[in-house]
């Protein structure tokens, strides 16, 4: 007594694409989900922070276009992909809960409701107001790191430093003494000032971003 | 006649010296040494030469091809967007060395590793001086290698998001069915066959569990079955999760059946759902439906009119007819958002 319908199998309205005999499209549909737009959102990103900060560490240190460009670069490279890392790292130990809210963030840009789904404001906040002090603490660190891979640590030595008239070469030398005093005080303020241009317009840009219409998506 | 073996030593002489490198420190040399190594280890393999041999000469053979790539494309300045190729290149042989010959999933540590590699093809030689010292670069180069090691390490972070999103959609595959168009991390290129959820799985599975039970029973013990709406509901969520547990996903615990008689003149229209609770495209999420039509018919056969009694001649039996589409529906079947526990 089975009396199927006589029609083709379809599924749900995303199934039966007829596949085409193009190799690229095989090609294509192996590799599956592609982190492109990930990829191409974090370059402008990056771009984004590392001339403002850039325009910063310049004013704050007095170093050289080209020398704040590289430190810049240097440390906001360092501090995202030392982030993807950390990511990648607690992803996958997460509650299986919170891990598909994260799944479902990436994929369809929206959280589910769960059980996580009243908590996940608050925890949002908290590891973003986290990541602010852990980048700026690594970006921190990495600025003294450099400098001393640089053999930069006790003066400022740069070809820029050292050009300069005699004025700007005294206020130099003084501000050093000024830091031998006070530690690592100017840089720890001219990176935190650096962080937080940088953040909030990494966070403007972000809400733009996710403004539906922007960019097309 | 003269002319031709003219032409022909003149050809040869060419190419000898096409073939030929210019100098003896040239990548040309390596790359014969490559292939001379190669030949060797297949001499041994051969001969059958302990794996140790076999294996060290391959090595050289991998070493040197890469070596004289590398070399080949930087003598020749090749440059992409004013980017030098070699030591991608070189990193990219290395790494098919280094993984290629673990098998199975090798393309992961691979493409995962190749910038990390390439930037040791760069960084040794500038750290490294010919007679294996470590050497102090100056500053500049210092800060370049700097910048170029994070570079690497956010490249490498970027191939291992995308085997995560990979892992991710093997673990709950019912996620490529969904649209990724809002999202702001990941890209699908259109117009790729997409796999069907696993819900229409979970739906044949209770429809064969409905036939068994109530196709072709006597109408009233099926009136009776229908009766007991929700102990059926549960046996059926518990037929369909014992078939689905050998190959169990992550993502069955965020699939739910249900299923609703609703009458329809004699019979009842039966509305199977299967309930997606897991992370959805659409805000409200989404079920697939499949509408079966339970019909009771009359079969008396003559030889039954003969013996049976009177009065029950014209038994009623169950007729179960299923559409074969399952189609999708956003939302929940019964309205209300059910919070589900998982």
């Amino acid at each position: 007594m089975r009396v199927h319908r006589e029609t083709p199998i379809q599924g749900s309205r995303f199934s039966t694409h007829p596949p085409r005999p193009m190799p690229i499209n095989d090609l294509l549909s192996e590799l599956g989900i592609l982190p492109l737009r990930a990829i191409a959102v974090q370059s402008m990103l990056l771009m984004v922070a590392i001339v403002l900060e850039a325009m910063v560490l310049r004013q704050q240190l007095r170093l050289g276009y080209r020398t704040s460009m590289q430190y810049a670069a240097t440390l906001n490279l360092l501090a995202t992909s030392l982030g993807w890392v950390a990511f990648l790292a607690i992803e996958a130990v997460l509650p299986l809960a919170l891990r598909s809210q994260i799944i479902s963030y990436v994929l369809f840009n929206r959280f589910y409701v769960n059980t996580w789904y009243d908590a996940l404001p608050v925890v949002v906040v908290v590891v973003a107001i986290a990541a602010f002090f852990i980048t700026y603490w690594i970006k921190l660190q990495g600025l003294l790191w450099l400098l001393q891979l640089l053999g930069q640590k006790p003066v400022d030595d740069t070809p820029e430093a050292i050009e300069g008239d005699r004025r700007q070469r005294y206020e130099r030398a003084r501000r050093v003494q000024l830091e031998g005093r006070q530690g690592n005080s100017p840089r720890a303020l001219a990176m935190l000032q650096a962080n937080a241009a940088s953040f909030t317009a990494v966070l403007l840009l972000l809400l733009l971003i996710n403004q539906s219409g922007v960019l097309g998506w | 006649m003269v002319g031709f073996f003219g032409f022909l030593r003149q050809t040869l002489v060419e190419l000898w010296q096409a073939v030929l490198p210019p100098r003896y420190f040239s990548w040309q040399t390596v790359i014969y040494m490559s292939l001379f190594s190669w030949l060797m280890s297949l001499l041994a393999r051969l001969v059958e030469a302990t794996a140790f041999t076999v294996g060290l000469l391959a090595t050289i053979s991998w070493i040197c091809l890469a070596l004289g790539v590398g070399w080949a494309l930087e003598a020749n300045r090749v440059r992409l967007f004013g980017i030098p190729v070699a030591p991608w290149v070189s990193g990219a042989i290395l790494c098919i060395f280094l993984f290629g010959s673990w098998g199975g999933r090798w393309l992961q540590p691979a493409l995962v590793s190749w910038p990390l590699v390439s930037f040791a093809v760069i960084a040794v030689p500038s750290l490294v001086s010919w007679d294996f010292d470590l050497k102090k670069p100056p500053p500049m180069v210092r800060q370049q290698l700097a910048l170029l090691f994070c570079l690497s390490l956010l490249f490498s972070s970027w191939f291992q998001f995308y085997f995560r999103i990979q892992t991710w959609v093997r673990e709950y595959p019912s996620l490529v069915a969904d649209s990724v168009d809002h999202s702001a991390f990941v890209y699908r290129f259109p117009g790729q066959e997409v796999a069907l959820p696993a819900g229409v799985t979970h739906l044949t599975i209770a429809e064969e569990m409905l036939r068994e039970q109530i196709d072709n029973k006597p109408w009233p013990s099926v009136e009776r079955w229908l009766l007991n709406l929700d102990g059926q509901r549960q046996a059926l969520q518990r037929r369909v999760q014992s078939q689905m547990g050998r190959d169990a996903d992550l993502e069955d615990s965020l699939w739910r059946l249900d299923f609703q008689p609703l009458a329809n003149g004699d019979g009842y229209t039966l509305k199977l759902w299967a309930i997606w609770s897991g992370p959805a495209a659409n805000p409200s999420g989404y079920y697939l439906e499949k509408t079966c039509l339970l019909m009771p018919v009359n079969r008396s056969s003559p030889v039954d009119a003969e013996t049976a009694a009177p009065g029950y001649t014209t038994t009623q039996w169950a007729s179960l007819t299923c559409d074969l589409q399952t189609p999708r529906q956003a939302g929940h079947p019964r309205g209300t958002q059910q919070q589900s526990s998982s």
